[in-house]
């Protein structure tokens, strides 16, 4: 059963969730980060669903359960696309969306394939259990095309501040859930405070992304750290 | 190479990428949730009652 500071953290995110998109539609950027804005504004949805069912039905009711996974999957598929938007801003110069958009389809048909595979061998609750696994394989997917995307700013020497701050913070939240569900794996009594920290980087993605939609202009560009030798 | 089958391509060698980290990850999973939207309390995926559960054989 959730405590006081669980309910304080659950809090804070929705109140951070809904600052991102108040923050967008101030600066006027909601429709040109669109899949971002639609994540968080889902999140916030959702967040205000989740806390009504666990009002009326508890924590560890089934209802609970299956609000929160078919939820969970909704919103996973929409962060896969918001992942996918950076993308087709990264590489807006080289024309290359309609294979974007293309890769995007496949990895997604790819990977609820997959999904359907797993579940197919080792569950009688097809659906329920198809909507948990396609989730967490898509959260796979999207730390892996934010690595990429990552190795491709640096490449391509990307020096629009607000794009980096996302890809970047987008980065770190994949990243710590990933290194936190390994650690508390490995030594699960010597980590046993890790509870908290994924709702925690649940706030930290939206803080992040509401600071840089405050803060950082659209047009803003980063200072090279250093410039191409170009040889005459 | 044309540029539909380097897209193909990309997304296979993603997919399996991260279906490879996600095996690495959770080799020694307790079951548990993995990754999770929003800071709303995660509730344990798919074990109906509070029954103990049994180890598999």
């Amino acid at each position: 059963m959730p405590g006081s500071v669980d309910y304080a953290i659950w809090f804070l995110g929705t109140l951070l969730e809904a600052l991102v998109v108040v923050c967008a539609l101030h600066r006027k950027i909601f429709t040109r980060y669109f899949f971002l804005n639609l994540y968080m504004l889902l999140d916030v949805l959702v967040s205000l669903g989740r806390f009504r069912v666990l009002l009326h039905d508890g924590w560890s009711s089934t209802t609970y359960r299956y609000f929160y996974f078919y939820s969970d999957a909704l919103l996973t598929i929409t962060l896969f696309f918001s992942v996918i938007s950076l993308y087709v801003f990264v590489f807006e110069e080289l024309k290359v969306e309609k294979y974007l958009r293309l890769g995007a389809v496949l990895l997604l048909a790819g990977t609820s394939w997959f999904s359907y595979a797993v579940v197919n061998q080792s569950s009688q609750r097809m659906f329920t259990h198809f909507a948990f696994e396609l989730s967490q394989n898509l959260y796979f997917v999207g730390l892996v095309l934010t690595f990429v995307l990552w190795g491709a700013i640096l490449k391509l020497r990307e020096t629009r501040a607000l794009l980096v701050q996302l890809v970047l913070s987008l980065g770190i939240y994949f990243s710590t859930f990933a290194a936190s569900y390994s650690l508390s794996n490995l030594r699960p009594n010597a980590f046993a405070h890790m509870v908290y920290l994924v709702p925690a980087m649940g706030c930290l993605l939206p803080l992040s992304w509401a600071y840089a939609f405050w803060r950082v202009p659209d047009g803003a560009r980063l200072a090279p750290s250093r410039l191409a030798v170009i040889p005459r | 190479m044309s540029r539909k089958l380097t897209t193909l391509f990309f997304a296979m060698v993603v997919l399996a990428g991260a279906m490879g980290l996600k095996t690495a990850v959770t080799a020694h999973g307790l079951g548990s949730v993995l990754l999770a939207n929003g800071p709303a309390p995660v509730p344990r995926p798919w074990l109906n009652g509070p029954a103990p559960v049994p180890r598999p054989w």
